[in-house]
């Protein structure tokens, strides 16, 4: 069937757009704040985890375990990190191998939900197409057909289903939805002139090669140019890294801050200009299909990608078993941990452990060994995060662009949403039907201690109304929509990556195993928070503890 | 007085004005319009003699009954359009009580004025104003009221100043009057009303959606995915699917025919036949005409859409019952969603659905989708998809054109002219380059034979191929041509 607009329906639209016309705004928006009766929902993460539940237990881990079990490899936590490091044990034909995870399910800060609606993430929720040199996860996103060929450049393509479908990206600034989340409705000429220069600089950063011929910022990491011009921009925190550029345009860092926040939960004045360039200048993926800063997202987000790991090594998996001691003896390392299902304790005796946990998990697991003291601990700071899925009864009103995949406001303390439902094949109206959003937002303006204490403290009713606050600022009716809100809070979301962090000696030797025994695998060791590191230190990590069984 | 006599006209107006938005017409509808109302002024005048005590108590009574008759005639009539059969009825009587009531206030308000000055000056005054009033409303109407406040606002607006009127009366005048108190009550109750109705205008707007429609709706349903819509005149049935018009039944024939002969009579005997859309059953229809045909699914999302043309006998008159045939499997189902998990071969596949005018329906005209199709087809299969108007917008049907061949079909556009539509478009495509246009059309059509598909398969120059992107799921390029081109020709 056809629909050319007729001339009618085009003149309907006029008309109910002049009805709408007068004194924009006045009527509308001075709606009284919004004031929510009761809003169905739980608070899950926080205080409610099982590993702060857990806390008190000191009695039953000082007793001997009740049962003692022999494994090759042991690996602590089943996030992104863990899984890798699982995945490539397995790929190396490693039967011997236990993957402890303390929640119901891996996944960690990966992890998704679903309710009747659509499939949710609570954390991490896409990935950047990874550059070409990223050969391990081009390969893993090959056997997860993700990848499906290549061109005869050797351009990757990628599946169709898993690029994030236009419209991407929509920014609301000035009382509407503009696209793209890069400031341009309504802001001044010489404002814009800022944005692009520095897009411009960042966009030399991307190119630009250390004379040791390694880029200035890649991932993972380590794998970046030592050269000391690069380094040094890990002394200077990013704002003060604009100032210098004699760019101090409001949006500029706005925007600039906003993807700070995005990458690593902190604010601009406390992130270091080399983490801070490292978003914009890191990123070369190319794909025979696909413009290059196009990323690969899923209903669940990186659950998907975890799912798929899931698969691999599924035998391996134990899940609800909180890992308390971790400590050497003779040849062997012993791990000790808390199955929460029967409440017992129980005793791995393996010949390698595989530490894909977070270093502050690991400071209290692990004996003072060299190198990981206090000092080193305490460089380790993180962000904490609150993840809010709203699923509303029907689509919320907004001026201007329509409903896109990611939607942020403009000056507002979190990150806005993403439309869960965005990358559903089913092509008629999101219109008409239930939403899922998930809501984004770093606690980056306080000192993150006191963020994280004030955070556990607030009830649901208190999070709910914050979140309405300011939702509604972009939708005014949002509150009359809204059917259930739960909320995950991640009391350490983002390793944080302060000026001095990524480059201080100390974090360099971060991952170096202890007494061939104990290896370590988590994103944080890289300082930055993102998949592709998770995934590039677990297979490292698996490598090593390979290497030296061998030897 | 000079707001009295202004309000008075503006309800004129805007009565005038929405029957000729909401039935066409619009000299006529002015016309009737103005001459109603006029008469029932006389009405209201005669009527005046019989006011006898206590008249400004009754002058009030009237203003606040004109505010809340003429400050709520507009929504009434937006909101009761598609529920009342005779609309006109309910236009007319709201005219004539306005009218009415409009009438009865000049003669009172004369009378109450009466003592107080010499009747040449009296008269004199009163008309002045009246006149005044009058060229104000007709000026501020069309230049300031329509644009700025829209037609329901505008009421609203001026029902309020009628019943300001009446409350300063009542508070200046309380010692003449009887019940008093009553009337101000009742004022400021109207007034409350009233404002209430200009805060929410824009969702009363939102309601009626009725002056898209120029003929009468005999069918109105809204299911779960769209507005369904049907109108009639002497001459012919129309759909609208939310507001946009689907077919109209005079015409529909060279749509449909275009759509299908093309590509059924380049098929040798084709067997078994996909139609995605097209719930209305009219490419059905021509498809059995071919009786080689042993199959058809139709995959059409809504199911008040085909219900409605399995059930309603006007359109099964339209559609020959086509979708009540024994060959025909009606699913209702999402298009991507059901080819992405089919795994059956068809040889002839017509795709109708909508135009790509969101981004919703334009994942239906994405390259990841033309490969399902690819996948489905039978190799000697051919498919056939409606893609916009070459006409109006070029880079679109073009876009469709590109995005095919971009998956390894060959393509042969051709479009033609429907006049509902204006000069329409589509993409045949099959998987080897091997189309001869058939030398002979089935006898019975009452559009196509081959001479006329040769002369479709031209482009003369303002359609001529354009380079264009392919449509992607992500880059949904099409979405934004569409807007575009359409756009700027609406302007
Ligand atoms: C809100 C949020 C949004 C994010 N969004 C993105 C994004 O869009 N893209 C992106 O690339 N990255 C994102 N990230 C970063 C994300 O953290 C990484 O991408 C990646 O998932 C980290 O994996 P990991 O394995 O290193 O760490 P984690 O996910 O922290 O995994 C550690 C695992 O160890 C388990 N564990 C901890 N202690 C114990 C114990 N004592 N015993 C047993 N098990 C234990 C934990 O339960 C957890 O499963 C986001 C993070 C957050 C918090």
């Amino acid at each position: 069937m056809i629909g050319p607009f007729s001339r009618r329906s085009f003149f309907r639209k006029s008309a109910a757009a002049l009805a709408g016309l007068t004194l924009p705004g006045m009527l509308t928006e001075c709606a009284p704040a919004t004031k929510l009766t009761k809003v169905a929902g739980e608070i899950k993460g926080g205080a409610a985890s099982l590993g702060h539940k857990l806390r008190g237990e000191h009695a039953l881990f000082k007793q001997a375990p009740s049962q003692i079990l022999n494994y090759e490899y042991v690996i602590v936590g089943g996030g992104v990190a863990g899984l890798s490091a699982a995945r490539w044990l397995q790929k190396n034909n490693i039967d011997s191998c236990c993957l402890l995870e303390l929640e119901s399910h891996v996944g960690g800060n990966a992890a998704s939900g679903k309710n009747e609606v659509s499939s949710y993430p609570w954390g991490a929720h896409y990935l950047p197409l990874p550059n070409l040199d990223q050969e391990e996860l081009l390969k893993f996103l090959q056997e997860t057909e993700v990848i499906t060929g290549f061109n005869e450049q050797g351009l990757p393509f990628y599946n169709e289903y898993h690029l994030c479908f236009d419209p991407k990206e929509r920014l609301y600034i000035n009382g509407y939805w503009q696209d793209s989340l890069i400031p341009h409705f309504g802001v001044p000429e010489e404002d814009q002139q800022q944005i692009a220069t520095f897009l411009k600089l960042m966009d030399t950063y991307r190119k630009l090669q250390g004379s040791d011929g390694k880029y200035a910022f890649t991932l993972p990491v380590e794998n970046s140019s030592q050269d000391k011009e690069f380094l040094e921009l890990d002394q200077v925190t990013m704002l003060d890294y604009l100032l210098s550029q004699q760019l101090d345009s409001p949006y500029l860092h706005w925007y600039v801050e906003y993807c700070c926040r995005d990458d690593y939960g902190t604010a601009l004045k406390d992130t270091s200009a080399w983490a801070g360039i490292h978003y914009f200048a890191a990123r070369r993926g190319v794909a025979a299909n696909a413009e290059t800063n196009t990323v690969l997202t899923w209903p669940e987000g990186n659950g998907w990608l975890v799912k798929q790991l899931h698969k691999l090594i599924q035998s391996k998996v134990c899940t609800g078993a909180l890992v308390y001691t971790i400590a050497t003896e003779g040849e062997a390392v012993h791990i000790d941990f808390l199955d929460v299902k029967s409440h017992t304790t129980k005793r791995i005796q393996a010949k390698k452990c595989i530490m894909a946990s977070p270093q502050f998990v690991n400071q209290r697991l692990l004996p003072e060994i060299p190198l990981r003291d206090q000092n080193f601990y305490s460089m380790y700071s993180y962000s904490p995060w609150v993840v809010a899925n709203l699923t509303l009864s029907k689509p919320m009103e907004r001026k201007g662009s329509p409903l896109s995949w990611d939607n942020v406001i403009y000056q507002s303390p979190a990150l806005g949403y993403v439309h869960a439902r965005h990358q559903q094949l089913n092509s008629h109206a999101a219109q008409q039907e239930k939403l899922v959003l998930t809501y984004y937002w770093p606690l980056a303006d306080k000192d993150p201690k006191i963020a994280r204490r004030e955070a556990l403290q607030k009830g649901h009713d208190e999070w709910i109304q914050l979140i309405m606050d300011d939702l509604t600022k972009a939708h005014k009716n949002i509150a009359q929509v809204v059917e259930k809100v739960d909320i995950w809070l991640w009391g350490h979301g983002m390793v944080r990556p302060t000026p001095g962090f990524i480059w201080s000696e100390t974090r360099k030797k971060a991952s170096m195993p202890f007494d061939n025994k104990i290896y370590f695998a988590h994103s944080d060791l890289g300082g930055v928070s993102l998949f592709e590191e998770a995934f590039y230190q677990g297979i490292r990590a698996a490598k090593e503890a390979l290497g030296s069984i061998a030897s | 007085m000079f707001v009295v006599a202004t309000c008075g006209l503006i309800y004129e107006l805007v009565a005038g004005t929405l029957a000729s938005y909401l039935l066409g017409d619009s000299v006529t509808q002015f016309s009737t319009i103005i001459g109603v109302y006029l008469f029932s002024m006389g009405i209201g005048s005669y009527l005046s003699k019989f006011f006898n005590r206590n008249l400004i108590g009754w002058f009030i009574q009237i203003e606040i009954l004109v505010g809340l008759i003429g400050g709520t005639s507009s929504s009434l009539l937006f909101l009761l359009f598609e529920q009342v059969e005779s609309f006109r009825i309910l236009l007319y009587l709201l005219v004539s009580l306005t009218g009415t009531l409009v009438g009865l206030e000049i003669p009172l308000l004369m009378r109450i004025l009466q003592g107080r000055f010499e009747f040449k000056d009296l008269v004199s005054q009163v008309f002045t104003f009246d006149y005044i009033g009058a060229l104000l409303a007709s000026i501020i109407f069309p230049l300031l009221l329509v644009p700025n406040l829209g037609l329901i606002k505008t009421s609203f607006f001026f029902g309020i100043l009628n019943v300001l009127v009446a409350l300063i009366v009542a508070v200046k005048f309380e010692k003449e009057t009887s019940w008093a108190k009553f009337l101000k009550i009742s004022s400021l109750a109207t007034l409350a009303l009233l404002l209430t109705g200009f805060v929410f205008s824009e969702r009363i707007m939102s309601f009626s959606e009725s002056l898209a429609y120029r003929d009468t709706i005999i069918y109105a349903k809204s299911s779960p995915y769209q507005r369904i819509i049907l109108t009639k005149n002497d001459r012919e049935l129309r759909l609208f699917l939310n507001g946009n018009l689907q077919f109209s039944s005079a015409d529909e024939y060279r749509y449909h025919e275009a759509l299908v002969h093309p590509a059924m009579q380049g098929i040798k005997s084709p067997r078994k036949v996909l139609v995605l859309g097209g719930g209305d059953g009219l490419a059905v229809r021509e498809i059995l005409k071919y009786h080689s045909v042993v199959s058809i699914t139709l995959v059409d999302l809504d199911e008040a859409m085909t219900k409605l043309f399995s059930t309603n006998s006007l359109l099964l008159d339209i559609n020959k019952q086509s979708l009540l045939s024994p060959k025909v499997k009606v699913i209702n189902a999402d298009a991507f969603q059901w080819l992405k998990e089919q795994k059956e071969l068809f040889d002839y596949i017509a795709v109708d659905f909508p135009d790509p005018s969101n981004y919703s329906v334009g994942k239906l005209y994405t390259n990841s989708l033309y490969k399902l199709l690819y996948r489905s087809l039978a190799p000697k299969g051919i498919i056939v998809v409606q893609a916009t108007s070459p006409y109006v917008a070029p880079k679109s049907f073009w876009c469709v054109n590109t995005t095919m061949q971009s998956v390894g079909f060959f393509t042969v556009p051709y479009h033609t002219f429907v006049p509902s539509f204006g000069d329409w478009g589509y993409i045949m495509a099959l998987k080897e380059n091997s189309y001869q246009i058939p030398s002979a059309f089935l006898p019975n059509l009452r559009f196509i034979n081959s001479e006329t598909f040769r002369q479709m398969t031209i482009f003369p120059k303002d359609m001529m191929a354009l380079e264009a992107e392919v449509n992607k799921l992500n880059n949904q390029v099409l979405v934004h041509y569409f807007e575009k081109e359409w756009a700027s020709y609406l302007q």
